[in-house]
This record gives structure tokens, C-alpha cells and sequence, in this order.
């Protein structure tokens, strides 16, 4: 029986954690953060996650290819990349959207709205 | 042997003379007062192609060509010196006997006699031609030396042991806007910067027969300052003795325009390398701070929330300021070209400021391990930083999927290495060899100029240091930049 948890943030910036819980929260669920990409595979196995925000690059591995591994374990289970490295219409990430890699993307600096469109 | 001539009887002795003069190489004529000839010898016969009995008793308008006694004044020569006893000594004529090549004699006319008698005067002629072709062929070929040293487009000078200028070519002239004549015998090293003692330059090279090479600014008539790359060797004399130098230089200004030019590109592309790595360091302050005013705009915000809110968007600006300021730095065109005293600690600290964020983004574990003291070298700071940082970004480009970025310093009396070391992809043993050349790229395209360690080896050699490389495929890379020590007394 997994364990009910509504979204899980990972961002290796504490300060980008801090912004996202506090957004998250707002909207009434609960929030679980990680600074790095090792040990979101086992927590999704544990948890039952609504989405999953994550940034693109983190200091263990690349977003995309956590976004990856995560769509194999649980293919149902959104990911939300959020990122100041790609651009909206970049190549990889139009590849990404397409290929139902990554449910959206969001570029940094976002709106509080650009998050909880994503809810 | 002098008592045995003594004995001798008179044909004896005539025929000892004759043999005496048949052996001497120099053609001799005997004359008497009526200018017939009295006696020749064997040197001349050949020389005139004559036979004896055509020659003894002839005067001397039959022997010699009339072409020759017009010309000179051999005729009045020789009555002047029966008449006045008037010696001739090393005059030159030309004389061409038919059907051999031109000659050419140095001939002297002296009397013979007793008291004040002249009774004969002998015409001697010493056959020059080859002399006088060696020396036509050393003046041509000195001609040709001159014409090919002031045809040059090189400053060509030459100098004494003492450094003192013996030769300067039109191109120094051009230059410099000296005349020859304003520098002559002044010191070469007034007219160059930077030389703190050329003396002891040259000194060196007296101790040994090698070329050397430096780059020192030539100082023109208007006090402008050219750079100028000298190569300078010894000239010795036969007896391989240094007597002197020679230098030739050869002006850097339109070089170092390229160089400049070059260098600023290589910039624009190093920006681009690293525009993603600082998109993700700079954005992500940004959404720190965009979200904590968005915050602050909501209602009826607790205080210490709010106070938060303006720390965390305070700490982020300050971020982006100092990655800007960073970049700033680095684009903005270098005007210094003056070698300074330069701590390379610094420069190369600010290099992997530059690259942190690139690195960060790419998994990239900086290592470095500095010296305690300051470690300080002539030169160029902004110019070292780009070859840091290209050394870096190279590596940082080597680790796609990770890995470790150390730089460490080695101390040593008179210099200092860097290493710049990577766990990255290694070089192609198929490449080593073309790592330095311009355009040489195994990035993909739009992401490598192949200018970056074409620079670096240019910067490096400018400030007279050495860059080594060591690599193995699939395990990385190793670049050592070993630069001089500023040495305590400069």
C-alpha cells in the first residue's frame, strides 16, 4: 500500500525548494523535497505522487534522464520540468513533450500561476 | 752555398741567372737604353706566347701590343726611369696576348746599374687575373649581401661585442626613424624597451654559437613603441671567435592585431560554450527572487515571512551581480598589453568562478589546491585568465557525463606549473598533434572555434612560459602551463 503524498519537488538550489513548497502548500497539498535525483526512484516506489516537479540539472544525474527512469518505474506519474537552463521551444524539451517524457516544462523565473496550472 | 757561386765561371753563372729567372712565377723583360729587350723569361714567353728568338733584341713596341702602350705609359715610364732613375711600383694594366683571355698584371719598373748610370731597367708584371676575379667576385658578392640586407623587409642590424650598432639596414630605418648615421655606434639596447640589460643577453650568446630568440618593443623617433620579434646570433671570424651580432626583427604590429582580434572571438565563443551553464546559475536566483515578491504581494503576509522573502531576494541579486560582474570582466576587450607583477592565484581563482557554473551544471567536482604564499609572474592578467579558463572549459567540455576538474600548483625556484587536469574523454593519440593548430575542432559545429589552445600556446609563448600536454583516450587530460617567476629584483 503506498503511502499518499501529493507532489514531490527535487531542485539541488534549497532556496528554489524553500519557493516551490511554499507554492505547493498554498494550494493545499502536501510537499516532499530532495536537493538530488538518488533517491527519487525508491520514494516513488513508496509514495503515491500526484507530479513530480524537477529541475533539469541536478548535481547526480540529468533531469531528463531522471524523467526517464521515472517514466519506466511509474509511467502514470507527471513530471513538471522546471528549469533555467532549456527554453520553452528548445529542441530537447519539444522532443521530451513529444515523446510523453515530460507531462510540461517550465521556464525559471515562473509565475506562481505557471506552477499551479500544473495541479 | 754563396762561395760556390763565387767559384763559378762566367756561363756558369749566366746560365745560373737564367735558371733563376725561368723559375721566378712573374713575367720579367730586360731593357736596355734603346728599350730593346735584353733579356726575358720563360713566365713571359708563355704568358705572351712568343718564342725567345722573336723576342730578345726587339724593342718593346714589337713585343708589346700597341693597344697597351697607348694606353698606359709604360713607354715614358721606362725612359723616366733610365733618365731620372724614377721607380714604378704596383701599377695595374690589362694586357690580352692573341688568342688567350684577358689578363690582368700589376707591373713594376726598376733600373739597374751602378752609381748614377742607369745601364738597363727591368719591366717585372705579376699575373693578378685570379686575384683580381677573387676580389671583383668578394665585392659582388658583398654587393649582393648589401642589396639583399637592404631589400629586406626585416629589421637587419649588426652590433659589436659591445652591443654598439655597426649595421642598420633601410627596413630599421623605415621603422625606427633613425637614420643609420643617428644610431651608428649608440647602443642597440636604446632603441628597445624592456631590455633591462642586453649586455648580459648578449653575454649569453657570446658563451655559446645558438641563435636566440626574444620579443622586446623597438623605441621609433617618436617614442612609439613597436613590438618586434628579434632573432639574434653571433658573427664570427674565421678563427670562430664571436666579433659581433647580428639581429634581425621583425614587426609584430599587424600580428598582434590579429592575435587581439583573434582573442576577442575566441572570447565571443567561450561566452557561448558557457551560456547555458550561466542561464541555469543566473535564472535560478531570479526565480528565487520573482517568487519571493510574488509572495510579498499576497495579503496580510506575516512579518517574519515577509522579512524572509526581501533576505532571500537581497542574497539572490547579490548572486547574479557578481556572476555578471564576472562576465563583464572577461568580454570586455583587454587594452593592458604591459606586463605587469601578476598573482596567478587570483587570475586562475577568477577562471574557475567563470567556469563554476558550466562545471555545477554538468556534474563537475572542482578541485584546486593553492599556495599559501602569492605566486607571482610578469604578464598580462586578463590574457593569462582566457588561458585558464579555455584550459578549463576544455576540460569542463571533456566530462559530459561528470567527473573531476583539478588544477594544482607547483612551486619551484624560478617557476611555477599549473596543471589543469580532467577525467574527461582524453584526446585521440590520431589528433595530439594538431591540438594546437588554428580550426582544429572536435567539438560539434557552432560549439568550438578550434581558436582556444591555438591562443593559449600564443599567450604562453608571450610570456616566455611552456604549455605540455598529456592525455589518454577514455581517461583524460592533463595541460601544464609552466610560466617564469617574477624574479625579486624586477
Amino acid at each position: 500500500m503506498l503511502k499518499k503524498a501529493d507532489y514531490l519537488v527535487v531542485d539541488d538550489e534549497p532556496d528554489i525548494c524553500w519557493v516551490m513548497k511554499r507554492i505547493l502548500s498554498s494550494a493545499g497539498g502536501s510537499v516532499v523535497t530532495l536537493q538530488t535525483g538518488g533517491e527519487v526512484l525508491s520514494l516513488i516506489k513508496s509514495h503515491a505522487f500526484g507530479r513530480v516537479f524537477m529541475d533539469a540539472k541536478l548535481p547526480d544525474i540529468e533531469g531528463l534522464e531522471l524523467a526517464r527512469q521515472v517514466h519506466k518505474l511509474v509511467p502514470s506519474l507527471q513530471v513538471v520540468l522546471v528549469s533555467g537552463y532549456y527554453y520553452k521551444d528548445d529542441p530537447t524539451i519539444q522532443q521530451a513533450l513529444s515523446a510523453g517524457l515530460i507531462y510540461d516544462f517550465i521556464a525559471k523565473p515562473f509565475t506562481h500561476n505557471d506552477i499551479l496550472k500544473m495541479l | 752555398m754563396l762561395t760556390d757561386i763565387q767559384c763559378l765561371t762566367l756561363p756558369d753563372k749566366m746560365q745560373l741567372y737564367s735558371i733563376l729567372l725561368d723559375a721566378i712565377p712573374s713575367s720579367i723583360l730586360v731593357l736596355d737604353e734603346s728599350l730593346r729587350i735584353v733579356s726575358v723569361n720563360r713566365n713571359f714567353l708563355e704568358k705572351s706566347q712568343r718564342l725567345m728568338r722573336d723576342t730578345i733584341s726587339r724593342r718593346l713596341e714589337e713585343v708589346f701590343p700597341a693597344v697597351i702602350l697607348e694606353h698606359t705609359s709604360i713607354k715614358k715610364q721606362v725612359y723616366d726611369c733610365f733618365e731620372k732613375k724614377r721607380v714604378v711600383r704596383g701599377h695595374r694594366m690589362t694586357y690580352r696576348a692573341p688568342g688567350i683571355p684577358i689578363r690582368t698584371y700589376y707591373y713594376s719598373i726598376l733600373p739597374i746599374g751602378e752609381d748614377e748610370s742607369v745601364r738597363l731597367v727591368v719591366l717585372l708584371m705579376e699575373d693578378v687575373t685570379e686575384q683580381v676575379r677573387l676580389s671583383e667576385e668578394v665585392r659582388r658578392m658583398e654587393r649582393h649581401l648589401a642589396s639583399v640586407v637592404e631589400s629586406a623587409q626585416d629589421i637587419v642590424l649588426s652590433t659589436d661585442l659591445s652591443g654598439r650598432i655597426l649595421t642598420w639596414n633601410s627596413a630599421a630605418e623605415k621603422l625606427s626613424g633613425f637614420k643609420f648615421n643617428e644610431v651608428k655606434g649608440h647602443c642597440w639596447s636604446e632603441f628597445c624597451s624592456q631590455v633591462a640589460n642586453i649586455k648580459g643577453f648578449l653575454g649569453q650568446i657570446c658563451s655559446g654559437s645558438d641563435v636566440h630568440t626574444a620579443e622586446w618593443e623597438l623605441i621609433t623617433k617618436e617614442n612609439q613603441m613597436i613590438p618586434v620579434s628579434w632573432v639574434v646570433s653571433p658573427m664570427m671570424d674565421d678563427y670562430r671567435k664571436v666579433v659581433g651580432f647580428v639581429a634581425v626583427g621583425r614587426d609584430l604590429t599587424e600580428q598582434r592585431k590579429l592575435e587581439y582580434q583573434l582573442r576577442q572571438s575566441q572570447k565571443i565563443a567561450a561566452l557561448g560554450v558557457m551560456a547555458g551553464g550561466i542561464a541555469h546559475e543566473i535564472r535560478n536566483p531570479l526565480a528565487i527572487c520573482s517568487s519571493a515578491a510574488q509572495f510579498l504581494q499576497e495579503e496580510s503576509l506575516p512579518t517574519p515571512f515577509a522579512r524572509e522573502c526581501a533576505d532571500k531576494i537581497q542574497v539572490s541579486i547579490e548572486k547574479i551581480s557578481s556572476i555578471i560582474e564576472n562576465l563583464l570582466r572577461f568580454s570586455r576587450p583587454t587594452t593592458a598589453s604591459e606586463m605587469v607583477s601578476v598573482d596567478l592565484i587570483k587570475v586562475v581563482q577568477e577562471a574557475l568562478t567563470l567556469i563554476a557554473s558550466h562545471a555545477k551544471v554538468q556534474n563537475i567536482c572542482v578541485n584546486s589546491q593553492f599556495p599559501k604564499q602569492r605566486v607571482l609572474v610578469n604578464g598580462v592578467a586578463s590574457l593569462l585568465q582566457q588561458v585558464f579558463l579555455n584550459l578549463c572549459l576544455n576540460a569542463v567540455n571533456a566530462m559530459p557525463n561528470g567527473g573531476a576538474l583539478t588544477v594544482s600548483f607547483f612551486l619551484y625556484s624560478d617557476c611555477v606549473e599549473v596543471q589543469v587536469e580532467d577525467t574527461g574523454v582524453g584526446i585521440n593519440p590520431k589528433d595530439f598533434d594538431k591540438i594546437f593548430d588554428p580550426f582544429h575542432t572536435t567539438s560539434p559545429i557552432g560549439k568550438g572555434t578550434g581558436l582556444g589552445l591555438t591562443i593559449c600556446y600564443s599567450i604562453i609563448k608571450q610570456h616566455f612560459g611552456h604549455i605540455l600536454v598529456e592525455s589518454y583516450l577514455n581517461r583524460g587530460s592533463k595541460f601544464t602551463i609552466k610560466l617564469p617567476l617574477q624574479q625579486k629584483d624586477s
